[in-house]
């Protein structure tokens, strides 16, 4: 008797299958495929409006997909709210703009959804989010305001508080695009750290230094698909296709 | 050198600049001009009301001379008119004074109420008017324009004239469902409170639970800073705050023995509270009057039988027994009948006559009425649990509702228009604040998992509440000044009795004075707390 296996591949902790998105008429993901392994680095590069904010933005709901398959840690994307509760628990997301809440502390930032959704005690999830912010290395400003520190240090408070939510897979958006040169360096910092710790990391990011020593692939989307992909040395000093070539020359003779 | 290059008069530096074109003089002789202007206007307004107070004798003294405060004399006066609904006694032998004491409070409590509901409404409505449901959003959205775009006092006509008026008379009042709960042309009637004698005391402790709850968060809150650790404060001044008030709640139901007794004829050898129910499972030859219903579901008794066993109760209307005696009762299960009369003496001849077995009253009045009896002391006067508050249940009693709490239907217009109609407003005052607050903290929230309530209560409204407060104020001034449109559906408010008062004491200058002063006073504290409270909200920025 054989046996035949599934199309999923459950090694894989994210898995894309042809999935297809509309925003209106405007088709902005065709038929994306990916399998992301359990501790993997993606670096997803694409020229503004390739669709990778929207890609990123699927895993973990905050965009709908209308067509295909998205399987995370072996729970299929539906429209159960309980399915999107449980993959918001393994999917942490650091946005471009930080989105702080900026009317509380950078404490009360960090142990709002461990209290709210893990249902943590205060005093665990504080203890929690003291590990967390000296990990990111902050915590002398833990009483503060959003409103009153620097955009690196927003940006690390930002990632301690998805990390205090324990997620196994970390989303970046551009986490580094709205902040001064001098700043890119403290959290790319903490992103290697974390790269190294084991943890999933999709990013979209034109830090070509981080994609080349950190990624252990590299995604480049251009019109809603991938048109490549391919470990760093390769993808970098052998590109295939033209519009590859062509974006990354723009970008590194910038 | 280089300053010299920015003036634009290459001949000289600031000093030379002539008078008439220094931002620093023309600023300050703007200033005098206009407190020149404003003093004059004030004066001449001044010199009219003075003038026309001397024509009326507005502030004449009795003694010929005539000054400010013998301008308020009148206010002593009795006003011999009515009020329709008051919150304090008042009768048209109470002076002007008291009835606009009273119209006052009827706005206060209109604006209160008003001002919570409206609230309510509006947060519900604006979060509505954002929903994702095509129908909640457009119905809402319907509201809101009809409400924006129909005069106040239209709407307050309709609600008054064309929907409460139109209601059934009290004998047909319709109920709602099963509850005790009535809609009448004469308004609404509903259980509500009573608060018994008893309730001052219950109300001191209280009071001391609430101090010590904020004396258990200080220490707690010192005690953290000093120790370095969390500590549940909010735990423990809930639980601090609640024995207390427990504690309070069974002293003082136990403080006021003398006020609330009744009697019974000695026959039926009832002499505590408890044998009323003993006896009555007697009566009914049931184990527990908690099967009564079960019972004549059952067929073992009949509904008839159960009215004919009830006691009945000899009481004095309006009086806290009465309240007490028959919750307790109700809480017993135990059925009964009441016979009101308006004094004691009309109960004591009914109870005499055999009208009824027992006789509800406080003991004051038991022992006063005891001795006239044929039989004095065949009569038991036994004292009853009294609680500081109970729940009393409108009944219908000929052509009137007694007991519960009653909504006048010139209230309940004021208050639904108000409500529906400012409501209107905040709906899009809390839909424009929802809306500036940015998406990315929407999106935050929930990608770290935070439901939808959860997203709208922690992170949007907290946030939306510094756009929304400043206009929120204006709209709940609004509320309390339109209340004034009170006089329209008959409601007895500020405006409306102090209209009454000027027609009748001819003292328009001092009547009007007063009103400004009260809606000025009014408008001013709702101003400073909501002042108070976004300066508390405001975001901490670098
Ligand atoms: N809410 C929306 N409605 C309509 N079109 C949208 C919406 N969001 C994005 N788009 C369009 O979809 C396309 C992909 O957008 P996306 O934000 O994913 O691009 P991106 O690759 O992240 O670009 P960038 O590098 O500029 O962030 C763009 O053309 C954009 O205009
Ligand atoms: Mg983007």
């Amino acid at each position: 008797m054989t046996v035949t296996l599934p199309a999923t591949d459950y090694s894989k902790i994210i898995s894309c299958h042809n999935v297809n998105k509309w925003y209106g008429d405007f088709h902005v993901l065709k038929g994306i495929d990916l399998e992301v392994s359990s501790g993997e680095v993606i670096v997803i590069l694409g020229p503004s409006g390739s669709g990778k904010s929207t890609f990123i933005r699927c895993i973990n709901r905050l965009e709908e997909h209308q067509e295909g398959d998205i399987i995370v840690d072996g729970i299929t994307l539906s429209h159960d709210v309980r399915n999107i509760a449980e993959i918001r628990r393994e999917v942490g997301m650091v946005f471009q703009q930080f989105n702080l809440f900026p009317h509380l502390t950078v404490m009360e930032n960090v142990t709002l959804a461990p209290i709210h959704v893990r249902k943590w005690s205060r005093e665990h999830a504080e203890e929690v989010a003291m590990k967390w912010l000296t990990r990111v290395g902050i915590p002398e400003q833990a009483q503060k305001y959003p409103g009153q520190l620097s955009g690196g240090q927003q940006q690390r408070v930002a990632i301690a508080r998805t990390l205090a939510m324990e997620p196994k897979i970390l989303l970046f958006d551009e986490p580094t695009s709205a902040l001064d040169p001098e700043m890119i360096k403290e959290v790319l910092d903490v992103m290697r750290d974390l790269a190294h710790e084991g943890y999933t990391i999709l990013a979209v990011t034109h830090e070509m230094g981080f994609a080349r020593t950190v990624a252990d692939r590299v995604i480049f989307m251009d019109g809603g698909v991938i048109v490549e992909e391919n470990e760093p040395l390769p993808f970098f000093n052998d590109p295939q296709h033209e519009r590859t070539k062509l974006f990354l020359s723009q970008i590194l003779n910038h | 050198m280089a300053e010299s290059k920015l003036t634009p008069n290459p001949s000289g530096g600031q000093e030379s600049v002539p008078p008439w074109r220094d931002i620093r003089i023309i600023g300050i002789f703007a200033q005098i001009a206009f407190v020149v202007l404003v003093i004059m206007g004030a004066m001449w307004l001044l010199g009219n009301v003075t003038d026309n107070l001397g024509r009326l004798g507005g502030f004449r003294c009795p003694d010929g001379t005539s000054s400010f405060s013998c301008g308020y004399n009148f206010l002593k006066v009795d006003s011999q008119f009515d009020i329709s609904e008051s919150v304090i006694d008042y009768d048209p032998s109470d002076t002007y004074g008291r009835a606009l004491l009273v119209g006052l409070m009827n706005t206060i409590k209109v604006g209160v109420l008003g001002i919570i509901f409206a609230t309510i409404l509006g947060v519900l409505a604006g979060i509505a008017r954002l929903s994702d449901n095509w129908l909640v959003s457009k119905a809402t959205g319907w509201y809101i324009d009809l409400m924006r775009n129909t005069p106040l006092l239209l709407q307050l006509f309709f609600i008054y004239f064309g929907v409460i008026l139109l209601f059934p008379p009290i004998r047909d009042a319709i109920q709602l469902g099963d509850l005790p709960v009535y809609l009448s042309q004469r308004g609404i009637n509903m259980p509500g409170p009573v608060f018994l004698p008893s309730f001052a005391t219950w109300l001191a402790f209280v009071v001391a639970g609430i101090i010590l709850a904020f004396v258990i968060w200080i220490l707690l809150g010192r005690r953290e800073e000093r120790v370095g650790k969390a500590s549940n404060r909010a735990f423990w001044v809930v639980f601090g705050f609640f024995t207390v008030s427990i504690i309070g709640w069974f002293v003082a139901s136990n403080s006021n023995k003398l006020d609330q007794s009744f009697m019974i004829a000695k026959s039926e050898r009832i002499l505590a509270f408890t044998d009323l129910a003993d006896n009555m499972e007697r009566r009914l030859g049931a184990a527990n009057l908690n099967e009564i219903d079960l019972m004549v579901e059952e067929g073992e008794l009949t509904s008839e039988e159960v009215d004919e066993a009830a006691y009945t109760l000899c009481v004095i209307s309006e009086s806290a027994s009465e309240v007490n005696f028959t919750a307790e009762l109700r809480r017993l299960n135990i059925p009964y009948t009441v016979n009101r009369s308006t004094r004691p003496d009309q109960a004591t001849a009914k109870y005499a006559a055999g009208e009824c077995e027992i006789y509800v009253a406080d003991t004051v009045i038991l022992t006063g009425e005891r001795p006239l009896l044929e039989d004095p002391f065949a009569q038991a006067i036994v004292p009853t649990l009294e609680r500081p508050v109970r729940i009393s249940i409108p009944e219908i009693e000929g052509l009137n509702f007694v007991g519960g709490i009653k909504i006048s239907p010139n209230f309940a217009a004021l208050l639904i228009g108000l409500v529906l109609f400012t409501g209107a407003y905040i709906a899009e005052i809390v839909r424009a604040g929802i809306q500036s607050v940015s998406k990315g903290q929407s999106e935050a929230a929930r990608a770290l998992g935070l439901s939808e309530s959860q997203r709208l209560r922690l992170v949007v409204l907290p946030q939306a509440m510094r756009v929304i407060i400043p206009p929120l104020t204006s709209q709940y001034l609004n509320l309390v000044k339109n209340s004034s449109l009170a006089i329209a559906v008959g409601y007895p408010d500020l405006f409306a009795v102090a209209f009454t008062t000027l027609n009748q004491s001819g003292q328009a200058i001092q009547v009007f004075l007063m009103v400004m002063a009260a809606y000025l006073t009014l408008s001013l504290s709702i101003s400073a707390l909501l002042n108070w409270y976004n300066k508390r909200i405001a975001l901490v920025e670098r």
